[in-house]
Protein backbone atom coordinates (compact mmCIF):
# COMPACT_ATOMS: atom_id res chain seq x y z
CA UNK A 1 0.00 0.00 0.00
CA UNK A 2 1.56 3.86 -0.59
CA UNK A 3 0.28 6.32 1.39
CA UNK A 4 1.50 10.10 -0.62
CA UNK A 5 1.85 12.94 1.61
CA UNK A 6 2.17 16.43 0.36
CA UNK A 7 3.67 18.91 2.93
CA UNK A 8 5.45 21.44 0.53
CA UNK A 9 5.11 24.95 2.12
CA UNK A 10 4.22 23.21 5.76
CA UNK A 11 6.36 24.42 8.49
CA UNK A 12 7.58 22.29 11.06
CA UNK A 13 6.31 19.78 12.84
CA UNK A 14 3.83 19.49 10.26
CA UNK A 15 5.16 17.60 7.33
CA UNK A 16 6.24 15.13 10.49
CA UNK A 17 2.41 15.12 12.02
CA UNK A 18 1.25 14.29 8.57
CA UNK A 19 3.92 11.73 8.05
CA UNK A 20 2.92 10.12 11.37
CA UNK A 21 -0.77 10.24 10.23
CA UNK A 22 0.08 8.46 7.46
CA UNK A 23 1.76 5.83 8.76
CA UNK A 24 -1.03 5.49 11.13
CA UNK A 25 -3.60 5.21 8.47
CA UNK A 26 -1.84 2.57 6.62
CA UNK A 27 -2.47 -0.07 9.97
CA UNK A 28 0.74 -1.97 9.06
CA UNK A 29 3.51 -2.47 6.04
CA UNK A 30 3.40 0.05 3.18
CA UNK A 31 5.23 2.91 1.67
CA UNK A 32 5.04 6.57 2.45
CA UNK A 33 6.04 9.16 0.01
CA UNK A 34 6.04 12.50 1.47
CA UNK A 35 6.91 15.72 -0.56
CA UNK A 36 8.53 18.58 1.42
CA UNK A 37 10.12 21.95 0.27
CA UNK A 38 13.44 22.26 2.49
CA UNK A 39 16.33 20.18 3.65
CA UNK A 40 15.24 20.30 7.15
CA UNK A 41 12.18 18.77 7.20
CA UNK A 42 14.25 16.07 5.05
CA UNK A 43 15.80 16.12 8.23
CA UNK A 44 13.57 15.16 10.70
CA UNK A 45 11.49 13.23 8.56
CA UNK A 46 14.77 10.70 8.37
CA UNK A 47 15.11 10.86 11.84
CA UNK A 48 11.44 9.45 11.84
CA UNK A 49 11.98 7.24 10.01
CA UNK A 50 14.99 5.99 12.17
CA UNK A 51 13.74 6.14 15.24
CA UNK A 52 11.01 3.73 13.96
CA UNK A 53 13.27 1.27 12.26
CA UNK A 54 12.14 2.05 9.02
CA UNK A 55 13.97 2.56 5.64
CA UNK A 56 14.40 5.77 4.13
CA UNK A 57 15.51 7.07 1.51
CA UNK A 58 15.32 10.60 -0.05
CA UNK A 59 16.25 13.07 -3.01
CA UNK A 60 16.02 16.45 -4.33
CA UNK A 61 13.62 16.75 -6.93
CA UNK A 62 14.20 20.72 -7.53
CA UNK A 63 15.49 23.34 -6.07
CA UNK A 64 12.69 23.66 -3.25
CA UNK A 65 10.87 20.06 -3.57
CA UNK A 66 12.13 17.29 -1.86
CA UNK A 67 10.90 13.42 -1.89
CA UNK A 68 10.82 10.89 1.40
CA UNK A 69 9.95 7.67 0.76
CA UNK A 70 9.73 5.17 3.82
CA UNK A 71 9.10 1.33 4.15
CA UNK A 72 7.14 1.37 7.32
CA UNK A 73 7.09 -1.99 8.59
CA UNK A 74 4.40 -2.18 10.24
CA UNK A 75 5.13 -0.46 13.47
CA UNK A 76 3.00 1.79 15.02
CA UNK A 77 5.44 5.33 14.44
CA UNK A 78 3.29 7.65 17.24
CA UNK A 79 3.24 6.46 20.30
CA UNK A 80 0.70 8.27 22.53
CA UNK A 81 1.65 11.26 24.35
CA UNK A 82 4.30 11.53 22.04
CA UNK A 83 5.29 15.46 21.89
CA UNK A 84 5.65 16.69 18.14
CA UNK A 85 7.40 19.55 19.11
CA UNK A 86 10.22 17.23 19.43
CA UNK A 87 10.53 15.89 16.44
CA UNK A 88 11.23 19.58 15.67
CA UNK A 89 15.27 18.81 16.89
CA UNK A 90 16.07 21.19 13.60
CA UNK A 91 13.85 23.87 13.48
CA UNK A 92 12.62 24.50 10.00
CA UNK A 93 13.60 26.26 7.23
CA UNK A 94 16.24 28.76 7.32
CA UNK A 95 15.11 30.20 10.61
CA UNK A 96 17.19 31.21 13.73
CA UNK A 97 16.76 29.19 16.75
CA UNK A 98 17.82 30.90 20.34
CA UNK A 99 21.67 30.19 20.26
CA UNK A 100 23.77 32.87 21.54
CA UNK A 101 27.64 32.18 20.09
CA UNK A 102 30.31 34.36 21.95
CA UNK A 103 33.48 34.92 21.03
CA UNK A 104 36.24 36.47 23.15
CA UNK A 105 39.49 36.04 21.64
CA UNK A 106 40.87 35.70 17.79
CA UNK A 107 41.67 32.59 18.53
CA UNK A 108 40.28 29.29 19.03
CA UNK A 109 41.93 27.07 21.70
CA UNK A 110 45.02 27.70 23.01
CA UNK A 111 48.78 25.79 22.28
CA UNK A 112 48.95 27.93 18.62
CA UNK A 113 48.16 31.66 17.61
CA UNK A 114 48.70 30.81 14.29
CA UNK A 115 46.43 27.56 14.29
CA UNK A 116 43.79 29.36 16.85
CA UNK A 117 43.51 32.13 14.42
CA UNK A 118 43.10 29.34 11.06
CA UNK A 119 40.81 27.10 13.64
CA UNK A 120 38.46 30.30 14.83
CA UNK A 121 38.37 31.53 10.69
CA UNK A 122 37.38 28.41 10.03
CA UNK A 123 34.49 27.86 13.03
CA UNK A 124 32.95 31.32 11.70
CA UNK A 125 32.78 29.86 8.31
CA UNK A 126 31.00 26.70 9.40
CA UNK A 127 28.32 28.98 11.74
CA UNK A 128 27.73 30.23 8.20
CA UNK A 129 27.12 26.70 6.61
CA UNK A 130 24.73 25.81 9.47
CA UNK A 131 20.74 25.41 8.15
CA UNK A 132 19.67 26.99 11.51
CA UNK A 133 21.37 30.34 12.00
CA UNK A 134 22.37 31.45 15.71
CA UNK A 135 20.17 34.59 16.93
CA UNK A 136 23.06 36.75 18.01
CA UNK A 137 26.71 36.44 17.77
CA UNK A 138 28.64 38.62 20.82
CA UNK A 139 32.43 39.34 20.59
CA UNK A 140 33.96 41.36 23.27
CA UNK A 141 37.65 41.76 24.76
CA UNK A 142 40.04 39.55 21.56
CA UNK A 143 37.32 38.68 19.61
CA UNK A 144 35.81 42.38 18.82
CA UNK A 145 39.15 42.22 16.30
CA UNK A 146 37.22 40.02 14.37
CA UNK A 147 34.32 42.44 13.56
CA UNK A 148 36.71 45.50 12.63
CA UNK A 149 39.02 46.75 9.12
CA UNK A 150 41.32 43.89 8.39
CA UNK A 151 39.77 40.52 10.12
CA UNK A 152 39.40 37.77 7.63
CA UNK A 153 35.91 36.98 8.70
CA UNK A 154 33.98 40.20 7.85
CA UNK A 155 32.52 38.66 4.68
CA UNK A 156 31.07 35.24 6.67
CA UNK A 157 29.66 37.67 9.33
CA UNK A 158 28.46 40.15 7.39
CA UNK A 159 26.74 36.97 5.15
CA UNK A 160 25.22 35.78 8.41
CA UNK A 161 24.12 39.62 9.62
CA UNK A 162 22.63 39.67 5.58
CA UNK A 163 20.46 36.36 6.83
CA UNK A 164 19.09 38.38 10.18
CA UNK A 165 21.96 36.98 12.53
CA UNK A 166 22.31 40.02 15.37
CA UNK A 167 26.34 40.95 15.36
CA UNK A 168 27.04 42.82 18.39
CA UNK A 169 30.73 44.32 19.75
CA UNK A 170 31.75 44.92 22.84
CA UNK A 171 32.04 49.29 23.09
CA UNK A 172 34.27 49.11 25.80
CA UNK A 173 36.69 46.85 24.30
CA UNK A 174 36.58 48.48 20.41
CA UNK A 175 37.57 52.11 22.78
CA UNK A 176 40.36 49.69 24.35
CA UNK A 177 42.23 48.49 21.57
CA UNK A 178 41.49 51.88 19.55
CA UNK A 179 38.97 50.21 17.23
CA UNK A 180 36.14 52.56 17.76
CA UNK A 181 36.26 54.16 13.95
CA UNK A 182 36.98 50.46 12.55
CA UNK A 183 33.82 48.58 13.32
CA UNK A 184 32.96 47.08 9.92
CA UNK A 185 30.12 44.66 10.67
CA UNK A 186 27.35 44.71 13.29
CA UNK A 187 26.43 46.97 16.28
CA UNK A 188 28.21 48.17 19.24
CA UNK A 189 26.50 46.79 22.58
CA UNK A 190 27.14 47.27 26.25
CA UNK A 191 27.82 44.88 29.45
CA UNK A 192 23.89 45.01 29.93
CA UNK A 193 22.81 43.91 26.64
CA UNK A 194 25.91 41.59 26.82
CA UNK A 195 24.37 40.19 30.03
CA UNK A 196 20.58 40.07 29.32
CA UNK A 197 21.57 38.69 25.46
CA UNK A 198 23.18 35.28 27.52
CA UNK A 199 21.24 34.88 30.42
CA UNK A 200 17.75 35.06 27.81
CA UNK A 201 19.79 32.78 25.08
CA UNK A 202 18.59 28.77 24.90
CA UNK A 203 22.26 27.76 24.36
CA UNK A 204 25.41 29.75 24.62
CA UNK A 205 28.31 28.55 22.50
CA UNK A 206 31.80 29.42 23.12
CA UNK A 207 34.77 28.36 20.33
CA UNK B 1 17.02 34.03 0.64
CA UNK B 2 19.38 31.43 1.54
CA UNK B 3 21.04 29.31 -1.76
CA UNK B 4 23.55 26.89 -2.13
CA UNK B 5 25.72 27.41 -5.35
CA UNK B 6 28.90 25.12 -6.57
CA UNK B 7 32.44 25.91 -4.98
CA UNK B 8 35.72 23.89 -6.38
CA UNK B 9 37.31 22.45 -2.62
CA UNK B 10 40.53 21.39 -2.76
CA UNK B 11 41.54 18.78 0.31
CA UNK B 12 45.04 18.27 1.55
CA UNK B 13 46.43 15.39 3.58
CA UNK B 14 48.32 17.72 6.40
CA UNK B 15 47.06 21.31 8.27
CA UNK B 16 50.55 22.28 7.09
CA UNK B 17 49.70 21.84 3.10
CA UNK B 18 46.32 23.54 3.59
CA UNK B 19 48.14 26.50 6.26
CA UNK B 20 50.69 26.76 3.06
CA UNK B 21 47.79 27.10 0.67
CA UNK B 22 46.72 30.08 2.16
CA UNK B 23 50.00 31.92 1.78
CA UNK B 24 50.68 30.49 -1.67
CA UNK B 25 47.14 31.89 -2.75
CA UNK B 26 48.02 35.62 -1.08
CA UNK B 27 51.42 35.70 -2.13
CA UNK B 28 50.17 34.96 -6.37
CA UNK B 29 47.09 36.95 -6.02
CA UNK B 30 45.15 33.66 -6.61
CA UNK B 31 41.32 33.16 -5.50
CA UNK B 32 40.24 31.23 -2.76
CA UNK B 33 39.95 31.07 1.01
CA UNK B 34 40.32 28.26 3.60
CA UNK B 35 37.54 26.63 4.83
CA UNK B 36 36.71 23.27 7.44
CA UNK B 37 36.77 20.07 5.36
CA UNK B 38 32.60 19.83 4.42
CA UNK B 39 31.26 16.63 6.00
CA UNK B 40 30.32 15.56 2.71
CA UNK B 41 34.35 15.09 1.98
CA UNK B 42 35.86 12.82 4.57
CA UNK B 43 39.19 12.46 3.70
CA UNK B 44 42.58 14.51 4.40
CA UNK B 45 43.08 16.89 7.00
CA UNK B 46 40.52 19.49 8.87
CA UNK B 47 41.26 22.22 6.68
CA UNK B 48 40.44 22.90 2.82
CA UNK B 49 40.99 25.51 0.06
CA UNK B 50 37.38 27.01 -1.58
CA UNK B 51 37.68 28.64 -4.65
CA UNK B 52 35.26 29.88 -7.89
CA UNK B 53 34.37 26.63 -9.86
CA UNK B 54 35.42 28.46 -12.77
CA UNK B 55 39.30 29.03 -11.45
CA UNK B 56 39.65 24.99 -11.06
CA UNK B 57 42.12 25.19 -13.98
CA UNK B 58 44.50 27.86 -13.38
CA UNK B 59 44.73 27.17 -9.93
CA UNK B 60 45.64 23.81 -10.41
CA UNK B 61 48.22 24.64 -12.94
CA UNK B 62 49.84 26.87 -10.47
CA UNK B 63 49.55 24.55 -7.39
CA UNK B 64 51.30 21.89 -9.77
CA UNK B 65 54.07 24.24 -11.21
CA UNK B 66 54.85 24.96 -7.61
CA UNK B 67 55.32 21.50 -6.42
CA UNK B 68 52.24 22.36 -3.99
CA UNK B 69 50.84 18.72 -2.69
CA UNK B 70 46.98 18.32 -2.63
CA UNK B 71 44.78 15.31 -1.85
CA UNK B 72 41.42 15.84 -3.99
CA UNK B 73 39.56 18.62 -5.65
CA UNK B 74 35.73 18.30 -6.33
CA UNK B 75 32.92 20.81 -6.45
CA UNK B 76 30.38 20.67 -3.79
CA UNK B 77 27.26 22.67 -3.29
CA UNK B 78 27.91 25.24 -0.48
CA UNK B 79 25.74 28.23 1.68
CA UNK B 80 26.31 31.44 0.41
Amino acid sequence: MLKQVNAMGDPCPIPVIKTKNAIKELSGSGTVEVLVDNETAVQNLTRLANNNGYAVKSEKLGDKEFRVVMEVTGAPAAQAGEDDSETCLVPAGTGRNNTVVVISSPCMGTGSDELGATLMKSFIFALTQQDTLPRTILFYNGGAKLTTEGSASLEDLKSLEAQGVEILTCGTCLNFFGLTDKLKVGGVTNMYDIVEKMSSAGRVVRP
Amino acid sequence: MREKKPALIITFSTTTDAMGMEQFCAQNALPGRLIPVPREISAGCGLAWKAPVEAKESLMAAMADAGMHWQEARVLELWV
